[in-house]
């Protein structure tokens, strides 16, 4: 009944990430999946502290820490470093935050993403500024409290699709991917380790302090993301060829949005409009994806 | 560029591994394999989630010798059982529940044709030597467990061949002859001496009861219950029991296409209708109540009716005559009332009255059994008896214990087998530290919230340490399981069926069988799945080099729980941290 996945770890316990941290469940699955020949650019963000602080790294592979909104600037110079060095092998992976990859960081993803440069982006989306104090961001959905939008000014705002952003680069590919389908993920980053030029991958991972939810249920939230079309499962090559790697037995947000701190000011009437708006996102992914 | 000195870059050489996060932990999980409802209905208290996870892994051998470990007779459970287990899996809340019968017969058939011989845990001699009466499912199960317990054993049968009621009783195409006795032989493999063609009368009772250190009586209930119907003369009309013994000593009477009448509804009246209409009798059977509410298996009773049995439900017998060399059988009709949904209903006569007549050659009545002798039964109470769940321990003036069909709740073979176990334990604890530990030794053993007990756990096995806490269905992670059919039981074609006494429900090979297991939740049994190292953000979950195990290194565990949630099966606890903290 084990899942087929690589057994070795590149990370050490005694990170201090806090308990039930779903990136940092992210980074193991990626790193896993990517191995030992991996350059990793960080910007700014929660897992610049996870990481360890100076002298430690928890990490098994080269890290370099970089300014917030650099991620893609930096990931860019590490790959043409590596060039110049003629070392094609080694992968380049830029790591960041939602607020690193959405907001700030919008720009130089952006500029890199267009010069189609080799390397891998990584967003983990915790769906707001965990580090600094569940400040919200572009990522953060729709009804959500955070620090920013206290009380009745939750946020109004629907969360920005940064997938369909990069799909219009003609990104060579992009995928969303969730800690709670870990095969699903292994496999796409198997699938963008292997493409050269621009990479994405969007990955849910919870966060149990911003999200207010028991951390033990820090996995299965996510999965419930999922599982209520919050965050569907797909993948995009070429910026053109749409792929959903998951279909849903029809579960209500409902049930996702009750488990959650965040969101225990919405009434029912919310509820059920954000029903409505998942409902109209499914439809046009599976439209994109040539299934309407 | 070429001479030019790098930036200065702050370079970090130490890993984590200092700080010891474990001291954050508020929340402790830990490993707690518990109790899986089917193990706890099963009146032998096999441990089906570990028999189920073995045969999915393809371990035939293990898996039929985890079942013996609690129950001697899987070739024949596997095929008459009314598994309990089946009706309290926790995968019916899913889908359907696991084919837990069909996979035991599987493991028992493939055992026996390949010849296998268990090895299973046993206890070192005892000086005691204790007599068993009745080589029925209950003797032998008494005589197998009181064999493994270290004490030497005989077993007497009045019968020419062992088995009893399982011999006797239950028609071939259920379970066959050659089948039975294989497994018989089996069973006999474990130590004990069986004398056949022995029977026991009262006077060699007492001699027996003074010569070993104890006897158990499971001579089960071989007497057909009086009941006369008006017209008939005492003895005259056959019981069904003994007309299924006489069948399956080897006789053949004819019915050529006429009718015989079978009353009652159980499985003796079901059996022996479908049996008549083996020998070619067109087979009437009559049962005062409503078809719901009879005690035969609903789906031996629907076999029986595809095969052409005819039923007659809420009639009764008014009175018999003599016609030509014919039965004229008067028939009431009834009606039922007080009838709660799940329960057996009342009935009385029918308002108008009506009844009818029917013409038959040969009636059968199957309306109970009852001990062949008195002084079989279990004695009314008094101090020095000790009435257990399925036994009755006397102590004086020797120490008998009756089991079986004469002292269980339930009249069935797996209750039979729970009823010899029962006995042999307590025997043990009688002898090995007095008459006052035999409750609480009992207690000590039971399948979650018992009654069934076992022995893996009274020898303390190493599932001996599992919780009795019985896992209940939402405390499955169902998101780690996909829908699947069940099996479906390969059978002979109704037409086959009735042509003749052979097996009706068919061998299933190896692949449908692991397939089957595979969908079993291992509910609380840890399966080696593995979710909890891979979901720990932490990587405090660790695997043991030289074992599959996995333990939690405190060091650095902060106690989200994550592995406890993600363990698909319950096989995980989370609590409150209490002891003081390792380190800080
Ligand atoms: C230019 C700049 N502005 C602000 C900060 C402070 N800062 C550090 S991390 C962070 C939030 C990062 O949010 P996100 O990218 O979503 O990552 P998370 O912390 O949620 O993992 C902020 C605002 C900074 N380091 N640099
Ligand atoms: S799923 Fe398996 S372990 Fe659970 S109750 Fe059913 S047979 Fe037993
Ligand atoms: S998650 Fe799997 S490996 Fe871990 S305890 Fe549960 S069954 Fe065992
Ligand atoms: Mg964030």
């Amino acid at each position: 009944m084990q899942l087929e996945l690589p057994d070795r770890d590149y990370m050490f316990p005694g990170h201090v990430a806090c308990p039930g941290c779903g990136a940092a469940v992210a980074m193991r699955f990626l790193l896993k999946a990517l191995g030992e020949k991996t350059v990793m650019v960080i910007p700014a963000c929660c897992w610049s502290i996870i990481a360890g602080a100076y002298p430690q790294s928890t990490l098994k592979i080269p890290v370099l820490h970089t300014a917030f909104e650099t991620g893609g600037a930096v990931a860019s110079g590490v790959r043409a470093a590596l060039d110049m060095r003629g070392d094609t092998q080694t992968t380049v992976v830029a790591w960041a935050g939602d607020g690193g990859t959405f907001d700030i960081g919008f720009q130089a993803l952006s500029g890199a993403v267009e010069r189609n440069e080799d390397f891998i982006y990584v967003c983990y989306d915790n769906e707001a500024y965990m580090n600094t104090g569940i400040q919200r961001s572009s990522s953060t959905p729709y009804g959500a409290w955070t620090t920013t939008t206290p009380g009745r000014d939750w946020k109004k705002m629907r969360k920005k699709n940064i997938v369909e952003a990069l799909v219009a680069h003609r990104i060579p590919y992009a995928a969303t991917a969730s800690i709670a389908y870990p095969e699903d993920l292994f496999r796409k980053v198997a699938k963008a380790k292997a493409i050269k030029g621009a990479r994405f991958l969007h990955i849910f991972a919870s966060c149990p302090t911003g999200w207010r939810i028991p951390s033990e249920i820090s996995v299965k939230i996510a999965r419930m993301a999922v599982q209520t079309n919050i965050f569907p499962l797909y993948e995009v090559e070429d910026g053109l060829r749409y792929t959903i790697n998951f279909f849903p037995k029809g579960y209500l947000v409902k049930e996702y949005f009750r488990l959650q701190g965040r969101f225990k000011h919405l009434s029912e009437q919310d509820l059920d409009q954000i029903q409505t708006m998942v409902e109209e996102d499914w439809k046009l992914l599976r439209h994109k994806a040539g299934m309407s | 560029m070429k001479n030019s000195t790098p930036p200065f870059v702050a370079h970090s050489f130490r890993t984590t591994e200092g700080n010891k996060t474990g001291s954050w932990r508020f929340l402790r999980p830990r490993y707690d394999e518990k109790t899986a409802p089917c193990a706890a209905a099963c009146p032998a208290g096999e441990d089906i989630a570990r028999i189920e996870m073995l045969t999915s892994q393809g371990l035939f051998k293990e898996a039929w010798e985890t079942i013996l470990m609690e129950n001697p007779l899987p070739a024949v459970c596997g095929r008459v059982c009314l598994r309990p287990c089946e009706s309290r899996c926790n995968r019916r809340e899913f889908d359907e529940a696991i084919a837990i019968r069909a996979i035991e017969r599987f493991l028992a058939d493939t055992a026996s044709r390949d010849e296998l011989k268990p090895s299973l845990e046993r206890f070192a001699s005892r000086k005691q030597r204790i007599a068993v009466v009745g080589a029925g499912p209950s003797g032998l199960a008494a005589a197998f467990f009181l064999s493994r317990l270290g004490y030497g054993c005989d077993l007497f049968e009045s019968a020419p061949e062992p088995g009893g009621v399982l011999r006797y009783g239950i028609p071939s195409y259920r379970l066959p002859a050659a089948i039975l006795a294989a497994e018989i032989e089996q069973v006999a493999g474990s130590g004990f001496r069986l004398y056949c063609e022995k029977p026991v009368t009262k006077a060699l009772f007492e001699q027996i009861g003074n010569d070993y250190d104890a006897v158990f009586l499971g001579c089960g209930r071989s007497r057909s219950v009086g009941l006369l119907i008006e017209g008939e003369e005492p003895g005259e009309v056959e019981d069904g029991f003994e007309f299924l013994r006489r069948i399956n000593r080897g006789e053949s009477p004819a019915f050529s296409n006429a009718q015989v009448a079978i009353i009652g509804g159980g499985n003796t009246a079901v059996d022996a209708a479908r049996t008549v209409l083996r020998l070619g009798g067109k087979p009437v059977l009559i049962y005062r109540r409503r078809r719901e509410d009879m005690p035969a298996f609903e789906e031996e009773i629907s076999m029986a009716l595809e095969e052409g049995v005819r039923l007659l439900e809420l009639w009764t017998p008014l009175r018999m005559e003599r016609k030509e060399g014919r039965y004229l059988l008067t028939l009431q009709q009834m009606r039922a009332f007080d009838t709660a949904p799940g329960q057996k209903s009342r009935v009385e006569p029918a308002e108008p009255r009506s009844t009818m007549e029917l013409s038959v050659i040969h009636i059968l009545k199957a309306v109970g059994l009852e001990a062949a002798e008195e002084w079989q039964n279990p004695p009314e109470n008094s101090e020095k008896i000790l009435r257990l769940s399925d036994s009755v321990l006397v102590r004086s003036p020797s120490i008998v214990i009756h089991g079986g069909d004469l002292a269980s709740r339930i009249r069935s073979v797996s209750h039979a087998v729970a009823s010899g176990k029962e006995a042999a334990i307590a025997l043990d604890i009688l002898f090995q530290k007095g008459p006052d530990e035999v409750l609480p030794g009992l207690e000590s053993c039971r399948v979650g919230n018992g009654p069934a007990l076992s022995l893996e756990m009274y020898m303390r096995g190493p599932r001996c340490a599992r919780n009795p806490h019985v896992v209940v269905f939402d405390e499955i992670n169902r998101d780690h399981f996909q829908f699947a059919a069940r099996l479906v039981q390969p059978r002979l074609l109704a037409e086959e069926r009735s042509r003749g006494f052979a097996e009706i429900d068919l061998r299933i090979s190896a692949g449908l069988a692991m397939k089957e297991a595979e969908r079993c939740f291992n509910c609380g049994l840890c399966n080696q799945c593995d979710n909890c190292r891979l979901y720990c953000p932490d990587l405090a979950v660790v695997r043991q080099t030289d074992s599959s195990a996995r333990s939690i290194d405190y060091d650095y565990c902060k106690g989200c729980g994550i592995c406890v949630v993600e363990c698909p099966r319950n096989a995980m606890s989370l609590e409150k941290e209490s002891a003081p903290r390792a380190q800080r």
